[in-house]
């Protein structure tokens, strides 16, 4: 009697949890469709704030920014991090704790001291030498040295999970290592492949604290320009545009759903 | 890799090839993260020990001015203002992170309780507002509970709220949005706690406990501990660095250390001010490591309790 | 493996190169107040010298201080700063002279902004527009708002309605020490510290919002949020025509005891990427009928003598142009350096972190 009042009790707090995590999403899509400029009531539907999205250079390039920015790191993270994870995989026996220690630096440090660093840093070398100037190319660096150790950990963590046995099979099979890493290697992990680009990509549109402190003039990313908006006050307008990215958020969303559902695990 | 009976010479040369492959495969990737990273951080940590200029950019002679300014030892003598900004960092950190637990707990423990099939999805349900973007979510916040809106005319009628004032901009909002940024990441290790409990554990202690609450306590609890504290390491760390939630949901009541720092850097006013905050935060954030990683040990959690 | 290492190095290098080949010929960096420009002047200027105008926007001087500091000084060709960070952007070495013999239409600016305080012969300067900020409110929670800070300041008079202070610190500490009775323009050590006490104790009432910039400080206002606030004239006047229902019940005014006025100036960063069409930009914003079309797209007042036949009406009486009793209590906010610089920074930083 006594457990089921208990799961009754618990059910209604899921519920409770579940309405309070998707209410201010739930407000943000109600509000993008409101008529009025008005936080507190609702007074019609219309698509006016998205058509003032549209035709908005600057959303535009902020969004095309967003891409450039997330798809250049993954891809630089992916193979520096991949090689990083297979070198730690193949000298796991040696002390490796230093290595160990680095990789994790980018993953614990707040995120603000993170950016803040870069942006000094940045400033003095481009003082010094010209080079470096804050832009989308300083903003990749910072992105690739945060997407580094979770690539390397995750494919890591294949090659662990792989049977030993299967390297020495790959060396009788392939004399040459370009064709053991062609062959063999990549096809092996390419699963963890393809889950660390799509967490690199993830945790680069999702950054707004570090890309803040590296951008430059022409390089506002989405977050970035959201937050601008925010700070000047002109609400409706980020209602349209972040409906749109919870939007592309709950298409992911679905898609690991039915992805992870048809691979029996 | 079995080098057993091969001639020394070649074997050494395998070691040099060795060393070279370690090179090769792990250079690239360290010097990324010691050249944008340590160097970086070296250099911040640097220019905290340097004087404040004029007009807020770091300059010489070296000094630990900085960091008598943090401490409220300003050339107008000492003032808490600071002191007050650490201890609201802290409370923050401390009520948001107790808040956190005390939703995560039963949330993680109720998705064990259910259908397998259906806990992945639950999971997902739980995660997936985290995706979002973060100044999406404080926005989302900062509309739900405006002056005016149905919320903060619930909380005035029950007079927890000065009329007319709204829920938004305030210190509650702050730990409000700090718990919704946080409670996913203290649902998963906690969820991955429940799934290994022993429940022949905890059905000897029903047995042997009269009462559910010291079956639990002396059962349960202690095995879901290291979930328990990694979770908490995974929420405070961050959570007492944050920036995005005090500065959108606060208005100016709610400063906190990563605001503090913040400004010095984005609001030009003094680097080396910043960077004694930065290293502050540093500090915290490798005691939390530390402390957790030690307790983690005595409890037998092992190496899973970090990270 | 050592290719690996190569394509690193050039991956490398292309990054260093994308970072600072970004400055190109034919763009023209403009770092300006949000809601400042007439999109049509922009568009009119690329027509004309056929080139790409990217806008950058600042919500607060001490903000574009920071960009500047940041990399900014390479970055931006135009910054569009106010009266008192002026001087410090030159002692700093931010920025640079103007090429007056570039300038066919400087002698289009009044006369009194000519030779102005913070920029002796107008070296370095050539004013964008000017105007007052003040004090904005909900008519409809105060019917007989007195024309005074105290509306801010005093809880009898506002006692339970949310109010903001400005997100620059100068521009509140000032209002306090009006308030006060030590003039907008204060600077003494002992009115600031009075100041600092009142915004300590104003902050710690329950009813105080937060520190808001002058543009957002009226959206807030349009939604409720806060019922007093502190803007600019023109914005206000801006946002009323765009959205009259929310405005219908604010009024913008100066209070008695005195309130800033500014003038925003166009200033080249000391490395701008293109001081050449900077110049032409400066130029080109001080022909008459562009000054013009400026003013009456912002509803600010401006400093360009030529463009006056050329203004709309509203340009001609308050809020833009302030009655003459108005005008004798408006004070331009000091400019603060060396020792008075950082005293005041302390007590600002005190004040916030309370």
């Amino acid at each position: 009697m006594r457990k089921r009042t208990l799961h009754r009790g618990l059910t209604a707090f899921w519920w409770a949890t579940l309405a309070f995590l998707y209410l201010p999403l739930a407000v943000v899509v109600l509000f993008s469709f409101n008529a009025a400029n008005s936080a507190a009531s609702f007074t019609g539907v219309s698509l006016r704030w998205y058509h003032q999205l549209m035709g908005n250079e600057e959303i535009l390039s902020a969004f095309a920014n967003s891409l450039v920015l997330a798809i250049s790191s993954s891809v630089i993270a992916l193979g520096i991090g991949c090689l990083i994870g297979y070198g730690m995989y193949r000298h796991r026996h040696r002390k490796l704790g230093w290595l160990i220690v680095l990789i994790y630096l980018p993953i614990v440090l707040p995120d603000i001291v993170f950016g803040i660093s870069e942006m000094a840093f940045f400033v003095q070398i481009h003082r010094l030498t010209g080079l470096l100037q804050p832009g989308l190319g300083t903003m990749i660096i910072a992105h690739v040295t945060f997407q580094i150790p979770f690539v390397a950990l995750i494919v890591y963590s294949r090659f662990v999970g792989l049977d030993p046995t299967l390297f020495e099979a790959a060396k009788d099979l392939y004399a040459s290592p370009v064709k053991r890493v062609v062959h063999f290697m990549l096809p092996t992990i390419k699963p963890a492949l393809i889950s660390a680009f799509f967490l690199s990509f993830t945790l680069s549109v999702d950054d707004f604290v570090i890309s803040f402190f590296t951008a430059g003039p022409e390089s506002a990313t989405l977050p970035i320009y959201i937050w601008g908006a925010i700070k000047k006050g002109v609400s409706p307008e980020i209602n349209a545009i972040a409906t749109l990215m919870i939007g592309a958020v709950a298409i992911a969303a679905i898609m690991s759903l039915l992805f992870s559902r048809r691979r029996p695990a | 890799m079995a080098y057993t009976g091969v001639m020394p010479s070649a074997r050494s040369r395998a070691m040099v090839r060795e060393a070279r492959h370690l090179l090769f495969t792990v250079a690239p990737g360290a010097v990324w993260i010691v050249i944008f990273l340590v160097l970086p951080g070296a250099y911040l940590m640097g220019v905290a020990f340097m004087t404040n200029g004029p007009y807020g950019l770091p300059q010489m002679p070296l000094s630990l001015e900085s960091f008598e300014r943090l401490a409220g030892f300003g050339f107008l003598g000492w003032s808490p203002g600071n002191l007050y900004t650490l201890l609201r960092s802290l409370w923050q950190t401390a009520v948001s992170t107790g808040l956190v637990v005390l939703v995560a707990y039963p949330i993680a423990y109720y998705i064990t309780t259910c259908r397998e099939k259906w806990r992945p999805i639950m999971l997902l349900l739980v995660v997936v507002p985290s995706w979002t973007n973060q100044v999406i979510r404080t926005f989302g916040w900062m509309n739900l509970l405006a002056p005016g809106t149905p919320l903060s005319g619930l909380a005035e009628s029950l007079g927890l709220i000065a009329p007319n004032m709204g829920l938004y901009p305030s210190s509650f909002a702050v730990t409000l949005g700090l718990v919704y940024n946080f409670l996913p990441f203290m649902v998963l290790p906690l969820y991955a706690a429940f799934e290994k409990l022993d429940t022949a554990q905890v059905e000897a202690a029903q047995d042997l406990f009269a009462s559910p609450v010291r079956a639990f306590w002396h059962a349960v609890f202690p095995q879901t501990l290291p979930g328990l504290l990694a979770g908490i390491v995974l929420v405070a760390i961050p959570a007492f660095g944050m920036y995005v939630i005090p500065e959108l949901l606060g208005g100016g009541k709610g400063m906190m250390l990563g605001n503090l720092v913040a400004t010095q850097f984005a609001g030009g006013a003094n680097w080396p001010l910043g960077a004694a905050g930065a290293i502050l935060m540093l500090i915290a954030t490798f005691i939390g490591l530390f402390a957790m990683r030690r307790i983690g040990k005595r409890l037998g959690g092992g190496e899973e309790v970090v990270i | 493996m050592t290719n690996n290492k190569k394509i690193l190095a050039l991956t490398l290098g292309g990054l260093l190169l994308a970072g600072s080949a970004q400055a190109q010929e034919n763009k023209l960096y403009l770092f300006n107040w949000t809601e400042y420009m007439d999109p049509e002047i922009i568009e009119a200027f690329e027509a004309r010298y056929d080139v790409e105008v990217v806008q950058n926007y600042f919500n607060s001087l001490p903000e574009m201080f920071a960009k500047l500091n940041a990399g900014g000084v390479s970055q931006y060709d135009i910054i569009v700063p106010s009266n008192y960070y002026v001087p410090r952007l030159i002692q700093t070495g931010l920025v640079q002279k103007l090429d007056k013999s570039k300038l066919e239409n400087l002698d289009n600016v009044m006369e009194q902004f000519q030779d102005p305080a913070f920029d002796p012969g107008a070296e370095y300067t050539a004013p964008y527009q000017w105007g007052t900020t003040g004090i904005v409110y909900n008519t409809e929670t105060f019917p007989e708002a007195p024309k005074s800070w105290s509306l801010m300041f005093d809880p009898e008079v506002n006692p339970d309605h949310p109010f903001a202070l400005m997100g620059d610190g100068q521009v509140s500490m000032g209002g306090a020490c009006a308030y006060l009775g030590h003039g907008y323009d204060c600077t003494d050590m002992n009115a600031w510290k009075e100041a600092a006490r009142l915004l300590i104790e104003t902050k710690g009432r329950e009813t105080f919002s937060g520190f808001t910039d002058g543009t957002p400080a009226l959206q807030q206002l349009a939604r409720g949020v806060t019922h007093v606030g502190l803007s600019y004239n023109g914005d206000y006047l801006f946002f009323k025509e765009e959205d009259p229902d929310s405005f219908a019940t604010l009024d913008f005014m100066i209070p008695d005891e005195g309130a800033e006025m500014w003038v925003d100036s166009m200033l080249i960063p000391s490395e701008a990427p293109n001081p050449d069409m900077a110049h032409k930009f400066i130029d080109f914003i001080l022909e008459a009928e562009i000054g013009a079309q400026l003013s009456n797209y912002n509803y600010y007042a401006s400093p360009n003598a030529a463009a006056t036949p050329y203004l709309d009406e509203v340009l001609t009486k308050p809020p833009v142009q302030p009655s003459e009793a108005d005008m004798e209590r408006l004070r331009f906010t000091p400019s603060l350096e060396g020792e008075a610089l950082q005293t005041f920074q302390q007590l600002w930083s005190e004040v916030q972190s309370r």
